[in-house]
């Protein structure tokens, strides 16, 4: 079978990063930092080049696609950022539908539709349809979760998806939805250690990011 | 010494590698321009926002300038060719000095500073807080979203301005100077007079340089906001945008008269 991310790789400061997902399987991954995160997260999603080795998502090689073809296959992953990544001068359920209006201008309704069954799984009223500016930091954390779901996507990469515990309600619709979406391999990035511990039961791997590089946790070592 | 000399190129390849982005953008941007496939749902609704926003945004300001030129220029113009028994020469004199040299400047800069620089601010705004960066991530290319609508918007928001503001100017010129000389010369007459003297490289070149300054304003709308520097505030970015757009406009219409 055909690994949904895998990354044998060297990053330009020497960091050596091996990772090897499946589809249904969730690595929950403690940084330091949002920043040395975040740039995993772009090295997984394409975004970035390894200085060495390879990132491969559904068996393609990013570094060998061309531009189009990295931007359709960056349409099936889900991503939650660490900092919105809103368009402030679109509707917020516009920002939700954009990526997939973008790929392949997909039925509207449909979309919608899904989105809206997303949003009341993540305990908003519906889809949201004011500007971004007009919500509050766990509303708007609920619609980034809202995002990274719709669309059936083959990854899913969470930044803090839990907000540091600042939105309430959000642990037991977040996991659920992780049970949910089956065919999505999870890559669930964390700066917050007690969550990181709280949340090893869910994980197939628990790993940290160090200096080094993507560091397997002493349990992962032992099996 | 070396420094000295260190300092100039380092100065100069800056400048010559935002010149090659700008044209680096504004090229690629032609080429998706022209692909159907190009324009997505979404990138639709983009041109829509900014062609209007450009639009709307300059027309009042264009109205008013034009009205003002054609006061100013078409009567002084009438006045002292009469004076100097050069009636004959009016036409030339307008379309040398107004329509194809004058408006294309006179609307890059209402168009910059009425859209350009506030394109630039959101998309220096979106490098800055990483939308753009989020975007690309979840396959969304900010090119073809945002640059391509905004530079294909400008260029024609540029041409429906110039027009609006050649139309308004050999309007309120004419009457006017209708009114103050007590000619007998119609209106129609005039702008036939005008038609006229405007030879055919006359009616591709205003065109082209309307578009061509509208599509550049865009791209160093683009280069200049999407090349923002994480820690740079808009008061470094806006005087930069500022300087890049005025230069641009000013070339780009003294090169295509030069080609003419």
């Amino acid at each position: 079978m055909t690994a949904a991310l895998e990354i044998d790789a060297e990053l330009p400061g020497g960091m050596a990063v091996k990772l090897h997902l499946d589809a249904g399987e969730t690595a929950l991954v403690l940084g330091d930092d949002e920043h040395s995160l975040a740039a995993l997260a772009d090295l997984a999603t394409g975004l970035s080049r390894p200085a060495s080795g390879s990132i491969r998502f559904l068996g393609q090689n990013w570094a060998a696609l061309a531009d189009d073809a990295g931007d359709v296959l960056r349409g099936r992953i889900g991503r939650c950022f660490f900092r919105g990544g809103w368009l402030a001068h679109l509707p917020l359920a516009e920002n939700i539908l954009l990526p997939g209006l973008f790929q392949d201008g997909a039925s509207r309704a449909a979309r919608t539709e899904a989105a809206a069954r997303w949003a009341r799984h993540f305990l908003l009223p519906g889809l949201p349809l004011g500007m971004p500016a007009h919500f509050d930091r766990a509303e708007l954390q609920r619609a980034a979760l809202v995002r990274a779901f719709v669309g059936e996507p083959a990854l899913l990469v969470l930044e803090n998806p839990l907000d540091g515990g600042a939105v309430p309600d959000l642990m037991a619709p977040l996991l659920q939805a992780i049970a949910m979406t089956r065919n999505a391999a999870c890559l669930w990035l964390t700066t917050s250690p007690t969550r990181w511990r709280e949340r090893g039961g869910i994980a197939a791997q628990q790993l940290r990011l160090t200096a080094r590089g993507l560091v397997p946790t002493m349990q992962e070592r032992a099996a | 010494m070396r420094r000295a000399l260190a300092r100039i190129g380092r100065f100069t390849r800056a400048r010559m590698l935002t010149l090659l982005e700008t044209l680096a953008v504004s090229a690629h941007a032609a080429r998706i321009a022209v692909r159907p496939a190009s324009w997505s749902v979404p990138a639709r609704a983009e041109f829509r926002r900014r062609l209007t926003q450009a639009v709307l945004g300059a027309l009042p300001a264009t109205i008013v300038l034009g009205l003002v030129l054609g006061l100013g220029m078409v009567v002084q113009a009438v006045t002292w060719l009469g004076f100097a028994g050069q009636q004959a020469l009016l036409g030339q004199v307008i379309v040398t000095v107004m329509v194809r040299e004058l408006v294309p400047v006179l609307v890059g800069l209402l168009l910059l500073g009425r859209s350009g620089l506030v394109g630039m601010i959101e998309l220096g705004a979106m490098q800055r807080d990483g939308t753009a960066r989020a975007l690309a991530s979840q396959g969304v290319d900010p090119m073809l979203l945002l640059v391509t609508p905004m530079i294909v918007a400008f260029a024609l928001a540029a041409f429906t301005l110039g027009v609006v503001f050649i139309l308004l100017a050999l309007l309120s010129g004419f009457l006017t100077a209708g009114l103050v000389s007590g000619q007998a010369q119609s209106l129609p007459e005039a702008l036939d007079g005008v038609l006229r003297a405007m030879r055919a490289i006359d009616f591709a070149i205003v065109p082209a340089k309307l578009l061509v300054i509208g599509g550049l304003i865009g791209a160093i709308a683009a280069v200049t906001g999407l090349g923002r520097n994480g820690a740079e505030g808009t008061e470094r970015l806006l005087p930069r945008g500022f300087v890049r757009g005025v230069l641009a406009v000013v070339l780009a219409s003294a090169g295509l008269s030069f080609a003419a």
